[in-house]
C-alpha cells in the first residue's frame, strides 16, 4: 500500500553509528561504576581445592571479590541442558573457564588483583580430542551425566537407506573434517549492572537474547524476574556468538548487588575466545548414492561432534547437524546418526549457521563427487534434485515456497558456467553448491505456549510514531525493518517512528536473534500490529470524508481519498482517529503452528518456512605455491521478499564472507594441554579487505505465502554454500579435492605435489 | 581491554639526553619509538619497565638524505614515510616493497624503520597475554626456562620477523648505534645475532639512530617477497630479499640473498661466491633457489606450517629475482 | 607517587577535533582510553586490544593510527581526530553520509575506525581505485559487510559511483509540515 516495503531506503540509526552517537555495552559510564576482571582456570581440567582471596582484597583500589560458591545455581541457554555456572564451583573444565572474580576502581587494578588471587587446583586429565573423551567412561566432565561425556546422540533413519544405496548406479563414500571456528564480532562482550535502593537489578549486556539473559538472571541471582531489567544497547555484531548468558552478565549484577555500585566488566579479546560457542569441529563420513539418471537415492552420515567443555546450544546442534541437510534436493532415504561430545575446550555453540554449514560442505562435495562418477555437470545435478514448493522433506519439514532453482539460474548465468565450465585451463575452475535453512525455529526453546515476538506502537498526537520491539538489532537492521513494516502497514513516514527496542522493562518479549527468526517473526508480528491500528485510522479517515475504509490509502506521511482534495497528514489522522477512539496503541505478536515431523526430534529444524541458496565460486590456484584467490563468488538467495534489497546484499555478502573465512583460514586450533593456540586477532586470521573476493549478491523472490509481505530470512543461509563451491571450484581448477577445512595453501602445496609423484 | 602496566614517561628533545636517561634507569627503562611493538608487549606483560622514553621529539633521528654516496635514513623515519620515498622507491625497490608489505596502512604510519630493525623476535609461544604463557608454562625466552620450539632446546629461537632487516642486509647497509660513550657505526650483518632472547648487538644503553645504505652503482637490481597467509597485517612466514650487482656485461659481480622468519637471526645465504661471473639467467636463479632452501630450516616459531614455508623459499627466490629484473 | 602507589598523573593537552582538552592522566593512558573514558568520545572503539583490528583507528596530523597503541602523552601538540570530528557544521561528511546510504553501516562497531582511514585515503587520493581503496582499508577488520558494502561507498564519496538506482523517497512528514 504504502511502497516503504521493497525500497532501498537508509536505516534508522546507521547516521548514530555514523557519527559516534550510538551507545555500545562499552560506552555506558555510570557515576562510582567499579570494574571487574575474572580469573580464569590454566588448567584444561581441574577441581578446585581453594580459592584464597586475602591478598587480593588487600591490593589497592581492589573493592570486592567473588568465588563460584556465591552463584551455585546452574544455568544455560537450553533448559533440558543447564550445566554452566557464573564461576567454577567444583571443577574447571577448560583452560580459560571462570573460577572467580574482582572488582576495583579501575581496569588495571582488577587485572593485577587476579595475579594475587590464590588457587589451589588439584589438576585432572584433560580430554581434548572427541574420540577419547567419547572412550573414556571414567574421567567424566560432567560427573554424575548418565551419558559420559556424551552430550547428545540421535540416530533417525527415513527409508531404507542400505537398499537404496545397494541400487544406486553411483555411490561416493568419503570422510570429511569441519575445522572449529569462532564469530569475533569486532565487539567484545561488555555488560554493566546497577543495583538501586528499591531493589530493583539492571543489567546492559552486548547480548543477542536480552529474554533469555532476564530468565537466567532472576533464577541464578534468586531475585524475582520483575526486579530485573536488561537492556541490549547498540551491539557491535554477534553472528551467535552473543547468544548464551555469559558468566559477565551474572558477575556484574553479583558484585553490583553485593557492593552497591555499578560495576562493568569487559572482555579483553582473548577472553572472547575463550567465550567462544562458535562452530564445532565435525567429523564426518558420508555416504551418498545416485541414480543412473542423478537423482539422490540415498544419504547416510555418521558425525563426530567436539562440543567443548559446555551444552550451549549442542542439543540442538546434534539434531541440526542431520535435519537441515534435506532440501533443497528431494532425498530418497536418509539416515544420520550424530554425537556431541564434551571435551576440555572453550564451549561451542551456534555460529550463523548453527550446526547445518559443516554437514552441507560434506554433503555438497559428495554430491559432486557423485556427479563426476555420472558425468553429470554439477547445476544439473542439483537442479534434476530440486525437491520443489508446497512439499514434505525425507524427514517431515514442510517446504513453502522455494526460489532454488531460480538461485542455481542466477549464478549459472552470472558466472558464465556455461560457457566457461571447464574451459578456463589449468588452475581455474568454477565450483557451484546449494542450501537451505530455516527462517527461526517452530518451538521456543523453553516450552510455553506465549508469543515467541511481540510488539507494541504508540501512535501519538505529535504524529510520532513509538515501537516497542523486543527484537535484537545486532547489525543487521531489525530496527529499521520493524519500522519499515509499521510505515508500511499505517501509512506514515518511516523515519518518524523511534524504536524502542531489546528493553525488557520497556518492549514486548521477543525470544532473540538467533535462528534466523527476525524477519519472519517479528516481521508478521509488525504487520498484525500495523493492521490493527490501520483499521481504527482508515475508519477514522474514511468518515470524515464520507468514504469506505477501502477508499482510504496513505503512504510515506499523506493519506489520500478517491477524491483529489482528499489528503490530510499522518499527524491530522492520527489526531482523528485519536479523538474518536481515544488513546491509540496496538500489539501484534508471532505465535508458532505446530509443525514437524511426527517423531521424537522432528519437531527440531522445523520451521515455518526455508531460505534456499544457490552459490557459484571461481577460483584460481597459484600451481606452485598452492595459494589460491577466489576471483568472485555469485551468490542467489531466495529470501522470499526483500524487505530492503541494501540489507539483504548485505546479509548475502556477509554471509559470504564469512564462509570464505573459514573456508581460506580460520580455525580454533589447540594444543594437547587444551591451550588455544592462538586466541588474538592476529593469530586468529580473519579476512582483510585485500582478502575478501568480490562479492556478488543476487536477490531472490519467491515471496513466502507465509511470511510477512513474503518475507524469509537472509542471515544465514547465504553461508553456507561458500565453503563446498570453493572446494568444488579448486577441484575444478586442479583436479585436488579439499575434504577438510581449512582450506590451507600449504595443505593444496602438499597435495599437488603428491597428484604429480 | 587489556590495559599497559604503570611507568614513568619521558619525552627528551636531545639524543644526548635520552642516553642519560637511559644510563640513570639502566635495566628499568625501555625506549619507545612508534610503539608498534612495545605497547602489545608492554600489555602481554612481556615488558614492565619503569620508565618508558619517548624519542618523538629528538629531531635529528627524522629524514631521509643523501651524504656521500649514502642514503641515510633516521631511525625514526616512519615505515609508512619510507614506503612513499621517492628516492628510496628508485634506488632500493625492494626497500620500498617491504616497506608497503609490513602490517597495515595505520601501523605502518606509526611504526618506525628503527623500531622495525630492533623489533624484538616473535614466537607463537611468547607473543601472548600474561595469563596465556601462565597457562603454558612460560617459556625459555620470558619467565621460564624450556622451549616449546625446539624440545630440550637450551638457547631461544624467537624468529627474526622484521621485514626491513633481510633487505637492508642485502643492500650492505650499517646502522648507527649512539651511547653516553659517543657513536659507533657497525655492518647490519653484525648488528644481529643468532639468540632468540635478544637478537641484536645494541648495549641496554645505545640507541640506533640512523640506517646507512650505499647508493648503488648502475647494475644492481633488488627484490622482495613475503609469505603470509593474510595480504595484509600478518607478520611474515618467510622473508626473501635479494640483491646482485651486474657488471656492463650483465656478469653477476656479486649476489646476495637474506632468507628470514625462519630463526632468531636473518640468515644470510652463505658460499654464493662461485656465482660471480655468471649472467642472472634461468639456471643461475634456479640454483641459487636450491642453495637457498638447501641452508633454511623453518620452525615451528611460527604458526604456518614449516614444510611449505621451506618449500616456498626456491619458488619466492625466483619471484624475488623475476620481480626484481623487471 | 599518584593513585595506588603508581606514577603521578600529568597534565595532558590533548587537542581533539580541534578542541583542546586539559587532562590529568597516568603516563600508561592510551589515546584510546583517554578519548573513550575521560573525554567520552566513546565513538572510537575498542575490538582486540593490541592493534590487529584497526576499530581505534583515529587521524594524527591527518594520518591513520591506532589509538590503543598510542600513548595519550605522546599525541600532545599533535591534532587528532576522531568520529566525532568528521561531521562539520552540524552536516555528516560525504564519506559518513555514502557508508549510510550505501548499507555499509551493519553493526557500526568498526565503522567509526573505517571511516577514518576512508576519509584520510581520500584527502590525499581524490578518486582511488578499488584496489587503492582495499589496500587503504586492509588495517580495519569488518566482520558484517564482507568490505562490499564499504568499498562502494568510498567510491561513492569519492563521485566514482552513483547512488541513482536507489529510490528517491518523498520529503519527510517534518518537511511537508514545513511548507
Amino acid at each position: 500500500m504504502s511502497g516503504v516495503v521493497g525500497r532501498r531506503l537508509r536505516k534508522l540509526d546507521s547516521l548514530k553509528k555514523a557519527t559516534g552517537e550510538a551507545v555500545y555495552a562499552d560506552d555506558i559510564s555510570l557515576p562510582r561504576m567499579l570494574h571487574a576482571k575474572i580469573l580464569r582456570s590454566p588448567h584444561a581440567h581441574a577441581r578446585i581445592k581453594k580459592v584464597d582471596f586475602a591478598r587480593a582484597l588487600k591490593h589497592p583500589g581492589v573493592m570486592g571479590v567473588l568465588e563460584g560458591k556465591e552463584l551455585p545455581g546452574k544455568y544455560g541457554i537450553i533448559p533440558w541442558t543447564q550445566d554452566e555456572t557464573a564461576l567454577a564451583v567444583n571443577k574447571a573444565l577448560f583452560i580459560g573457564d571462570e573460577v572467580a572474580a574482582v572488582a576495583a576502581v579501575d581496569e588495571l587494578a582488577a587485572q593485577e588483583a587476579l595475579e594475587l588471587i590464590d588457587v589451589e587446583y588439584e589438576v585432572l586429565p584433560a580430554l581434548v580430542e572427541p574420540e577419547a573423551a567419547l572412550a573414556d567412561k571414567a574421567n567424566v566432565l560432567h560427573e554424575g551425566n548418565k551419558h559420559g561425556n556424551v552430550t547428545k546422540h540421535v540416530d533417525l533413519t527415513f527409508g531404507d537407506v542400505e537398499a537404496a544405496l545397494a541400487k544406486s548406479a553411483a555411490v561416493v563414500e568419503e570422510n570429511f573434517f569441519y575445522a572449529g571456528s569462532t564469530h569475533t564480532p569486532i565487539e567484545p562482550h561488555c555488560a554493566v549492572a546497577q543495583y538501586d535502593g528499591e531493589g530493583n537489578l539492571t543489567v546492559w549486556s552486548s547480548t543477542q537474547i536480552p529474554h533469555y539473559v532476564h530468565r537466567e538472571l532472576s533464577k541464578v541471582l534468586g531475585i524475582a524476574p520483575a526486579r530485573v531489567r536488561v537492556i541490549q544497547p547498540f551491539l557491535g555484531g554477534a553472528f551467535g556468538g552473543k547468544s548464551d548468558p555469559f558468566s559477565l552478565e551474572f558477575v556484574v549484577a553479583k558484585l553490583a548487588m553485593k557492593l552497591g555500585r555499578p560495576v562493568k566488566c569487559l572482555f579483553t579479546r582473548e577472553e572472547v575466545f575463550w567465550a567462544h560457542r562458535g562452530r564445532h569441529p565435525m567429523k564426518m563420513r558420508f555416504k551418498v548414492g545416485l541414480s543412473k539418471e542423478g537423482a539422490i537415492e540415498a544419504v547416510d552420515s555418521k558425525i563426530l561432534i567436539d562440543g567443548g567443555a559446555y551444552s550451549s546450544f549442542g542439543l540442538v546442534t546434534a539434531y541440526y547437524s542431520g535435519q537441515l541437510l534435506t532440501g533443497p534436493y528431494q532425498f530418497g532415504t536418509y539416515h544420520f546418526d550424530s554425537t556431541r561430545v564434551f571435551t576440555n575446550k572453550p564451549p561451542c555453540g551456534p555460529k550463523r549457521g548453527h550446526g547445518s554449514v559443516q554437514p552441507r560442505f560434506a554433503f555438497e562435495v559428495a554430491l559432486d563427487m557423485a556427479a563426476e562418477k555420472l558425468g553429470l555437470d554439477p547445476i544439473e545435478v542439483r537442479r534434476r534434485n530440486f525437491i520443489g514448493q508446497n512439499v514434505k522433506t525425507v524427514n517431515g519439514q514442510q517446504i513453502t515456497s522455494n526460489g532454488f532453482l531460480q538461485a542455481l539460474e542466477a549464478v549459472e548465468k552470472a558466472s558464465g558456467w556455461k560457457e566457461r565450465k571447464g574451459k578456463l585451463g589449468y588452475g581455474k575452475g568454477l565450483g557451484v553448491a546449494g542450501s537451505m535453512y530455516i527462517s527461526g525455529t517452530a518451538y521456543p526453546i523453553y516450552p510455553n505456549d506465549m508469543p515467541q515476538s511481540g510488539i507494541q506502537v504508540k501512535l501519538d498526537r505529535s504524529g510520532k510514531v513509538t515501537i516497542f520491539s523486543g527484537a535484537s538489532d545486532i547489525g543487521q537492521g531489525t530496527n529499521s525493518q520493524v519500522a519499515y513494516l509499521i510505515a508500511e502497514e499505517i501509512g506514515c513516514d518511516p523515519r518518524d517512528c523511534t524504536v524502542v527496542a531489546a528493553d525488557t522493562d520497556l518492549t514486548p518479549v521477543d525470544l532473540g536473534a538467533y535462528s534466523s527468526r527476525g524477519t519472519f517473526m517479528v516481521g508478521i508480528a509488525c504487520v498484525e500490529a500495523g493492521q490493527k491500528l490501520w483499521a481504527l485510522l482508515s475508519q477514522a479517515v474514511g468518515e470524515k470524508w464520507g468514504v469506505s475504509t477501502e477508499q482510504v490509502d496513505a503512504s510515506w506521511g499523506t493519506f489520500r481519498g478517491p477524491q483529489v482534495d482528499q489528503q490530510m497528514s499522518f499527524r491530522d489522522a492520527v489526531q482523528l482517529t485519536e479523538a474518536k477512539f481515544g488513546t491509540l496503541g496496538a500489539t501484534g505478536s508471532y505465535r508458532t503452528e505446530k509443525l514437524g515431523g511426527d517423531y521424537r526430534g522432528g519437531t527440531i529444524g522445523a520451521s515455518p518456512a526455508y531460505s534456499f541458496t544457490a552459490h557459484v565460486a571461481e577460483v584460481h590456484v597459484d600451481v606452485e605455491t598452492g595459494q589460491w584467490k577466489v576471483q568472485r563468488i555469485w551468490a542467489a538467495h531466495d529470501c522470499g521478499k526483500a524487505i530492503n534489497p541494501t540489507l539483504v546484499e548485505g546479509q548475502i555478502e556477509g554471509s559470504v564472507y564469512m564462509g570464505f573465512g573459514e573456508a581460506a583460514m580460520e580455525e580454533m586450533t589447540y594444543y594437547p594441554s587444551g591451550l588455544h593456540k592462538g586466541p588474538s586477532l592476529l593469530d586468529y586470521r580473519i579476512p582483510t579487505s585485500v582478502d575478501t573476493p568480490e562479492l556478488s549478491a543476487m536477490i531472490i523472490e519467491s515471496v513466502d505465502p507465509k511470511g510477512p509481505h513474503g518475507a524469509k530470512e537472509a542471515g544465514e543461509g547465504p553461508l553456507h554454500p561458500v565453503i563446498p563451491a570453493i572446494s568444488n571450484a579448486i577441484y575444478d581448477a586442479v583436479g585436488v579435492r579439499f575434504t577438510e577445512l581449512p582450506f590451507y595453501p600449504g595443505q593444496l602445496f602438499k597435495m599437488l605435489k603428491e597428484k604429480k609423484a | 581491554m587489556l590495559t599497559l602496566p604503570p611507568f614513568e614517561y619521558h619525552a627528551p628533545m636531545e639524543l644526548a639526553d635520552a642516553l642519560a636517561l637511559l644510563q640513570k634507569h639502566a635495566g628499568k627503562v625501555k625506549l619507545i619509538a612508534g610503539g608498534t611493538d612495545l605497547v602489545p608487549n608492554m600489555k602481554h606483560r612481556l615488558f614492565m619497565p619503569e620508565h618508558v622514553v619517548g624519542l618523538k621529539q629528538i629531531s635529528e633521528l627524522n629524514g631521509v638524505r643523501g651524504e656521500g654516496g649514502f642514503l641515510v635514513i633516521g631511525a625514526m623515519t616512519s615505515i609508512a614515510d619510507l614506503a612513499r620515498n621517492p628516492r628510496v622507491a628508485l634506488l632500493f625497490p625492494s626497500l620500498a616493497r617491504a616497506a608497503t608489505a609490513i602490517a597495515g596502512p595505520q601501523l605502518r604510519e606509526m611504526g618506525t624503520l628503527g623500531g622495525n630493525l630492533c623489533l624484538d623476535t616473535r614466537c607463537v609461544y611468547y607473543n601472548q597475554t600474561h595469563f596465556w604463557r601462565k597457562a603454558l608454562g612460560y617459556c625459555l625466552k620470558k619467565d621460564g626456562t624450556v622451549c616449546h620450539v625446539v624440545k630440550g632446546g637450551q638457547k631461544c629461537v624467537a624468529a627474526a620477523s622484521n621485514d626491513t632487516a633481510p633487505v637492508l642486509l642485502t643492500l650492505g647497509a650499517s646502522v648507527e648505534l649512539a651511547s653516553p660513550n659517543g657513536r659507533r657505526a657497525i655492518p647490519l650483518e653484525e648488528f644481529y645475532v643468532a639468540d632468540g632472547v635478544a637478537n641484536t648487538v645494541i648495549e641496554p644503553n645505545e640507541i640506533l639512530t640512523k640506517v646507512r645504505v650505499p647508493i648503488p652503482r648502475a647494475g644492481l637490481v633488488t627484490g622482495y617477497q613475503k609469505l603470509r597467509i593474510r595480504a595484509a597485517i600478518d607478520y611474515p612466514s618467510l622473508c626473501v630479499a635479494v640483491a646482485a650487482q651486474q657488471q656492463a656485461d650483465g656478469k653477476l659481480e656479486w649476489v646476495r640473498m637474506v632468507i628470514s622468519a625462519l630463526g632468531s637471526k636473518p640468515h644470510t645465504v652463505k658460499r654464493l661466491e662461485g656465482f660471480q661471473g655468471r649472467a642472472l639467467d634461468a639456471a643461475t636463479i634456479a640454483e641459487l633457489g636450491q642453495a637457498a632452501h638447501r641452508q633454511c630450516h623453518p620452525l615451528t616459531n611460527i604458526n604456518v606450517e614449516t614444510g611449505w614455508r621451506r618449500e616456498m623459499i626456491p619458488v619466492f627466490v625466483r619471484r624475488a629475482f623475476a620481480e626484481a629484473m623487471k | 607517587m599518584g593513585v595506588f602507589g603508581r606514577p603521578e598523573k600529568q597534565l595532558v593537552a590533548l587537542t581533539v577535533n580541534g578542541e583542546r582538552h586539559d587532562v590529568a592522566l597516568e603516563p600508561r593512558a592510551t589515546l584510546l582510553e583517554a578519548v573513550r573514558y575521560t573525554l567520552g568520545l566513546t565513538g572510537s572503539k575498542q575490538g582486540c586490544d593490541k592493534g590487529d583490528c584497526g576499530a581505534c583507528t583515529v587521524l594524527i596530523d591527518g594520518k591513520p593510527m591506532l589509538a590503543c597503541l598510542s600513548l595519550a602523552i605522546e599525541a600532545q601538540g599533535r591534532a587528532v581526530t576522531t568520529i566525532e570530528g568528521l561531521a562539520k557544521d552540524g552536516k555528516v561528511s560525504p564519506v559518513q553520509d555514502a557508508f549510510d546510504v550505501c548499507g555499509a553501516l551493519q553493526c557500526g562497531f568498526c565503522q567509526s575506525g573505517m571511516m577514518l582511514s576512508a576519509t584520510a585515503l581520500l584527502a590525499k587520493c581524490e578518486k582511488p581505485n578499488r584496489e587503492q581503496i582495499k589496500d587503504a582499508l586492509a588495517g580495519n577488520l569488518c566482520r558484517c559487510t564482507g568490505y562490499t558494502q564499504i568499498l562502494n561507498a568510498v567510491e561513492v564519496a569519492s563521485g566514482q559511483r552513483s547512488v541513482a538506482e536507489r529510490d528517491e523517497r518523498p520529503t519527510t512528514q517534518a518537511q511537508a509540515a514545513a511548507k
